[in-house]
């Protein structure tokens, strides 16, 4: 069995509130000097799906595969740490700025080049930009069915039970090979990649593939190719200090915060 | 001249030299076979410098070997040790000395015949006190420590009838010889002569004296072979008196409880996972355990109620060791798996690494590395370890620092804020780098402390930089979790970033730093000036930098971080400092200096507990309590949140508060309005 | 311009129009009536019966109903089948579904088949005056930003928006509407079968998974007083946290400690009672987007992180909190 993982590298998404700033003429977020950027969280649940997987199903072959600008081969070494057998690094000028469709294209040309796959597993969304398609538009474009939002996958065959989170529970999902699956937070706490796993992964090459290598196709990718675009980047006005909520009781104050609650769409 | 004749009364005389040749091969079996043992092991850098090794054993021999320096900080089972050990050394010399004068022909005569007569008979004596006091701690006042088996019985039964008979065949010699002959020698020998026949064998023929010494002394003779034999062939704990000195002798010379680095590119194993992965050494550790229960006595986990005692690990792993070496009669598929089988997990994880046990163990056994490579199985091969300890790690892999969900409230370099400090990439031209630390720099508490330690380095005119927001881990919390590959990552690019500012001097707030800086990056060659800031402050004020004129009129108890004592012996700074404070009373608590008690925060166990048991913060509050300090002072972080805690935790009627001393200083420095 | 109109897709809960489609059909029928563009809405489901005339009422001007079996529950292969298959036929402008988790699964895909342009969790949606493109406004960063999205060229543009953040339509028994069979649909396009549903009761919401935390400390007092939170917990479908104090003073198990040395929580809504906010609480509960903190101390430190806060006795606070919260969520 091969199963191929999307990992993405995200700015940390631990900072303080206060910390977090934009750039709202890029429409760009800028993180605060001096914090690492690090692999996306629901990715890297994907990626401890994808050894489980392997774990139960000896002979299970994982390839890590990111895309992005700078240093991102070390989410593919971070995958490969924790047990991936093989990573690949997509990068080339053109690739940036694409949107989901543009993303999809060129992961699915990439996957194309790879070869025979049998499972695709992406994180159910970016933790940066929380778009969530991009595992959907993957499938709809290698024309192979996708199950969304999955916590557990079992192997029977040329067959996957997916179990999928729901709002008020979980459905369990039986879907043919190959297909995709997108994998929610519900996974649970990903492994410490072990010593040994360190040490491998850093013997690895990751080859980096470019537009060319894959056949990506120029029109499909890039911001021109976007379908949606981004007008504006804001943060929304926020109480940065508590507001104390009074009234003549303690009573009266509480329904007066239930009224707020409502109000804001807190519940 | 006063003298006597060896071999009195006794023919066949080689018979005696059969049996000792005899006890001599089982002996030299035995040392084949432990041996063989210990070649289990991993080879260890402890065969290594031989010459300083002789020269330390030597030289602490005296007081650690001869005068008992480690036993005697408990009286009871430190005199006993001390009556039988001097009682026999004694009695072996005399041995000695009689086959000597013997085949020398030396003639041992006249006074120096009668003093060494008197010598030895009290020599007996002494052994038997010994005994006795042993027999009624174990068996009468059976203090919980005390693990008993057959072979402890049968040992004091053992030494005890040796000494007896020994007087036996004395008094019969007298009563046959010296006692008619020169009474007045006799009485040089005053054990021997209760034996004589004046009083218990009073009314035997001459005969019969003659035939019941010559009985007595074959027995003796047997019995002190048989004695040997049997401690050669069994597991007895006997074999401590050989392989105690050798365990001595091959003790840490290096820093307390520091894991030995590990090859990344060329290591096939992580860490202790089955008894060979331990080094010949910390095998040897579990063959010169004599079960004597001191380490239980004062280790923390122990003494919380957690599942470990550093006692009952040396002994499972001996234990385990000697079944793998014994594979007949234990095949290995019977075998438990040492952890989680010999070792619980539990037990792993419950180690805070005070080295307590370290400290207080006579035969120098070393505790916390076994269980830090134990701990480096199951994080780095077996990927198995409690959540939050895996959750501090992937913390520190991704975000540089141990505190999980800090970075949400404030970010690394957020305390310099509005204080004007210099980081080295402003200003690399300073005397020494304060390094802060995470917990220092990231949890609220105790950034105030470092804020405290500021205005006094600022106060005293010290020239200082920081790393402000690029500065990272030291490491400390991934090397004892056991997860080598990220200390030694974090090691190296530390050493190259400081290089890079060349720093050579470094203040540290946190005993868990500074004595990683201190005493473990030099291995990885990274060699910095390191003081922790108590030191610092010392030196200020015994210069005069500082000056302490606010009164804070309180009484204060000090508590000693493991780190900054037992692992570097900096007692005294911290409390000079405190003494230099107008009106501040220092209270010592019961156990203090070396052998102060964990806080509870080391070893990782600033991330995670162990839901088992009482706390170890709760018990060292209150021993502050009961000295009736209203400041028990420290100088760790983990402390300060440690004692904190268990403080908020109790219904107090006087307040007792948790202070660093960087901030008492603060408090006391002369304010410039 | 060849798109036209506007397509809600519905949903239908126990045979009802579930509330999202209501909240759906409100926003579908302002922007319809902002572009003067029809609205039409998808029903799809087994037995559908008088729903059609339902979401009549309830604002669509052509209902297209898929009644088939295969369609009874959720299943996403068959559903984007029917709904791209619709799109293709009709060809709309825009196409909103809600963000459940039906739309969520279904909105991508059908992007994908489609085209178009997509916005997920959307918080308003508005119509550009002056360009009439669709201008959707979403929570990025885990919600530490917003941003404006539009789609220039792509077709249709399509958003999922977050339920009860948008007024739900108002029923209007008068209003006449078309409704249109779809046909047949093709049961060699399911390839994913749904195998189980499995319903967790609301006790059972993990703690680290839970959108709602209602987190007792010391102050609580004992035992039997947490049974207040967790009724606020219940209401809420949320879980109950505890700080180490409480935990340790065996009100309740370690299990739910929330902290450094407990567990990590990030819900939407965190409710922090008779609890000081010790940092190594607040650690493990930081990442909430919105804190509400209750305590008899003004000075606690819960209150530096909260974004509302009662000071006062929680006994008194948070039974009210219930109540009318009860009353508001109409339960
Ligand atoms: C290494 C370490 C790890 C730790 N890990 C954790 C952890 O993971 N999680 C954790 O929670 N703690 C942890 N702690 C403990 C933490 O430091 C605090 O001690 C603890 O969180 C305090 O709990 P509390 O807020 O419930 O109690 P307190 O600090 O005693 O606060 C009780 C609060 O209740 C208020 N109150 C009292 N009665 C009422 C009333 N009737 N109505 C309203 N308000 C009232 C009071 O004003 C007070 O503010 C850790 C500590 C250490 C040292
Ligand atoms: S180091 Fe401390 S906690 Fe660990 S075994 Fe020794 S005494 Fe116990
Ligand atoms: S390890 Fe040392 S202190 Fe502990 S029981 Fe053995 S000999 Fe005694």
């Amino acid at each position: 069995m091969h199963i191929i993982v999307c990992v993405k590298q995200i700015p940390d998404p631990e900072v303080p509130p206060a910390k977090f700033k934009i750039d709202p003429d890029t429409k760009k977020v800028m993180p605060p000097p001096g914090l690492p950027p690090v692999i996306s969280v629901f990715d890297e649940r994907a990626v401890e799906l994808a050894c489980r997987i392997k774990e139960k199903n000896p002979g299970t072959k994982i390839t890590a595969i990111t895309m992005g600008p700078g240093k991102v081969s070390d989410v593919v070494k971070h995958a490969l740490a924790m047990g991936a057998d093989e990573g690949i690094v997509l990068q080339d000028k053109a690739f940036e700025d694409s949107d989901s469709f543009g993303n999809a294209h060129i992961l699915a040309k990439a996957i194309q080049k790879i070869g025979s796959y049998d499972l695709i597993l992406c994180g159910r969304q970016a933790a940066d930009w929380d778009i969530g398609q991009t595992g959907s538009i993957l499938a709809e474009t290698l024309g192979i069915p996708v199950v969304t939002v999955a916590k557990d996958i079992e192997v029977a065959g040329d067959k996957i039970k997916v179990s999928r989170v729901m709002e008020d529970g979980y459905e369990v999902v039986e879907a043919p090979l190959p297909c995709v699956v997108t994998v929610s937070n519900e996974v649970g706490l990903p492994r410490l990649p072990s010593g040994m796993g360190i040490i491998q992964a850093a013997r690895k090459q990751v080859p980096a593939w470019t537009a060319a290598d894959i056949g990506a196709d120029p029109a499909k990718i890039g911001p021109a190719a976007a379908h949606s675009e981004i007008t504006s980047l804001f943060i929304p006005t926020r109480d940065t200090t508590c507001e104390v909520i009074t009234a003549d009781t303690l009573a009266e104050a509480a329904v007066k915060l239930a009224l707020k609650l409502r109000e804001t769409k807190v519940v | 001249m006063a003298h006597r004749e060896i071999f009195w009364n006794i023919s066949h005389e080689y018979i005696m030299y059969v049996l000792s040749f005899i006890a001599v091969v089982f002996v030299a079996y035995a040392i084949y076979r432990h041996y063989k043992m210990w070649r289990m092991g991993k080879g260890d850098e402890r065969s290594k410098n031989m010459g300083s090794r002789v020269w330390a054993f030597v030289k602490t021999g005296f007081a650690d070997g001869l005068g008992h320096r480690r036993f005697l900080r408990e009286p009871y089972p430190g005199i006993m040790h001390l009556l039988i050990f001097w009682g026999c050394v004694i009695l072996l010399l005399a041995a000695a000395v009689d086959a000597i004068t013997h085949y020398l022909v030396i003639p041992l005569e006249g006074s120096t015949y009668l003093w060494f007569s008197l010598v030895v008979d009290i020599a007996g004596i002494l052994v038997l006190i010994g005994v006795i006091l042993a027999i009624t701690r174990r068996y009468i006042q059976k203090p919980e420590r005390l693990n008993t088996f057959l072979d402890d019985g049968v040992i004091l039964s053992l030494i005890a009838i040796v000494i007896i008979t020994g007087y036996m065949i004395e008094g019969l010699r007298l009563a046959a010889t010296e006692v008619n002959t020169n009474p007045d020698w006799a009485l040089w020998s005053p054990v021997g002569l209760v034996f004589t026949k004046k009083t218990l064998f009073g009314g035997l023929s001459h005969d019969t004296i003659l035939t019941l010494h010559s009985v007595l002394w074959w027995f003796h003779a047997v019995l002190v072979n048989g004695t040997i034999i049997y401690v050669a062939l069994s597991y007895s704990k006997l074999q401590h008196i050989v392989i105690s000195p050798l365990n001595a002798f091959f003790r840490n010379l290096g820093p307390v409880g520091a894991p030995a680095p590990i090859d990344m590119e060329t290591a096939e194993v992580l860490g202790v996972g089955e008894i060979k992965d331990f080094t010949w050494k910390q095998l040897l550790d579990g063959d010169a355990c004599t079960n004597c229960g001191r380490c239980q006595d004062v280790c923390p986990a122990w003494a919380s109620g957690k599942p470990l005692s550093p006692r009952k690990l040396t002994q499972d792993i001996k234990t385990q060791w000697q079944k793998v070496a014994n594979p007949k009669s234990n095949p290995p598929e019977s075998l438990p798996p040492l952890i989680g089988g010999a070792i619980a997990e539990d037990e792993i994880w419950a180690c805070t690494t005070c080295a307590a046990c370290q400290q207080a163990c006579p035969v120098f056994i070393e505790h916390i590395v076994k269980i830090i490579d134990m701990r480096r199985n199951l994080t780095m091969m077996q990927s198995k370890m409690p959540e939050n300890i895996q959750l501090m790690l992937r913390n520190m892999q991704t975000r540089g620092h141990p505190w999980v969900g800090a970075q949400t409230l404030r970010l690394r370099g957020d305390w310099t804020s509005g204080l004007g400090l210099n980081t080295l990439a402003e200003d690399s031209n300073v005397d020494m780098l304060l390094w802060v630390g995470c917990t220092a720099a990231l949890s609220d508490r105790n950034v105030e402390v470092t804020l405290a330690l500021v205005r006094v380095l600022k106060a005293a005119g010290v020239s200082f930089g920081i790393l402000g927001e690029d500065e990272p881990c030291c490491g400390d919390p991934a090397r004892r979790a056991g997860y080598e590959i990220q200390f030694q990552t974090s090691v190296e690019q530390n050493i190259a970033l400081l290089q890079g500012y060349n720093v050579k001097n470094i203040v540290a707030t946190c005993p868990h730093c500074y004595n990683t800086f201190k005493n473990e990056y030099p291995k990885f060659g990274g060699s910095f000036n390191v003081v922790h800031h108590t030191q610092l402050i010392a030196d200020l004020l015994k210069q005069d930098k500082i000056k302490l004129t606010c009164d804070l009129r309180s009484l204060a108890t000090y508590h000693d971080p493991c780190y900054l004592g037992r692992y570097n012996s900096i007692y005294s700074e911290p409390r000079n400092i405190l003494h230099a404070i107008p009106q501040l009373k220092l209270k010592e608590m019961e156990r203090s200096h070396s052998k102060s008690f964990c806080c509870g925060g080391g070893g990782t166990h600033m991330w995670f507990e162990q839901q088992i048991g009482t706390k170890v913060n709760d018990i060292r509050t209150d021993e502050a309590l009961k000295t009736n300090a209203e400041i028990v002072a420290t100088a760790c972080p983990y402390c300060l949140l440690m004692l904190e805690e268990a403080i908020q935790g109790k219904d107090l009627q006087q307040p007792l508060k948790a202070k660093d001393i960087a901030e008492l200083v603060d408090q006391a420095m002369e304010k410039s309005a | 311009m060849s798109n036209q109109g506007i397509l809600v897709c519905g949903e239908i809960a126990e045979g009802k129009l579930a509330p999202i489609t209501l909240e759906l059909l409100g926003i579908g029928r302002k922007l319809a009536n902002d572009l003067g563009q029809e609205l039409n809405i998808l029903l799809m489901g087994s037995g559908i019966g008088n729903l059609a005339q339902e979401a009549i009422a309830f604002g669509a001007d052509k209902v297209h109903v898929a009644d088939n079996a295969l369609l009874q529950e959720y299943n996403s292969d068959a559903y984007t089948a029917v709904a791209a298959k619709l799109c293709q036929k009709i060809s709309p402008d825009i196409v909103l579904l809600g963000q459940t988790d039906g739309g969520r699964d279904l909105a991508p895909r059908l992007a994908g088949r489609l085209g178009g342009g997509l916005a997920m969790d959307c918080l308003e949606l508005s119509i550009d005056p002056s360009t009439k493109l669709l201008v959707q406004t979403r929570p990025v960063f885990g919600g530490n930003a917003n941003a404006r999205i539009v789609s220039k060229a792509a077709r249709p543009q399509m958003a999922t928006i977050r339920s009860k953040t948008m007024a739900p339509a108002v029923r209007d028994d008068s209003r006449k509407g078309q409704v249109i069979p779809v046909e047949d649909i093709d049961a060699s396009t399911v390839k994913v079968k749904v195998l189980e549903r499995v319903k967790e009761k609301t006790e059972g919401v993990k703690l680290e998974d839970a959108e709602v935390v209602v987190s007792g400390g010391r102050g609580i007092g004992n035992a039997q007083n947490f049974q207040v939170l967790r009724d606020l917990a219940n209401l809420l479908n949320g879980a109950v946290g505890a700080t180490r104090a409480a935990c340790e003073e065996g009100w309740i198990p370690m299990t739910h400690q929330v902290g450094q040395t407990g567990k990590i929580v990030s819900p939407k809504l965190y409710i922090a009672v008779a609890l000081s906010g010790a940092m190594q609480h607040i650690a493990g509960c930081s990442g909430s987007k919105c804190v509400i903190a209750v305590n008899k101390d003004g000075g606690a430190n819960i209150f530096k992180i909260a974004t509302y806060g009662i000071v006062g006795d929680y006994k008194e606070v948070i039974p009210a909190l219930s109540q009318k919260l009860k009353e508001l969520l109409g339960k």
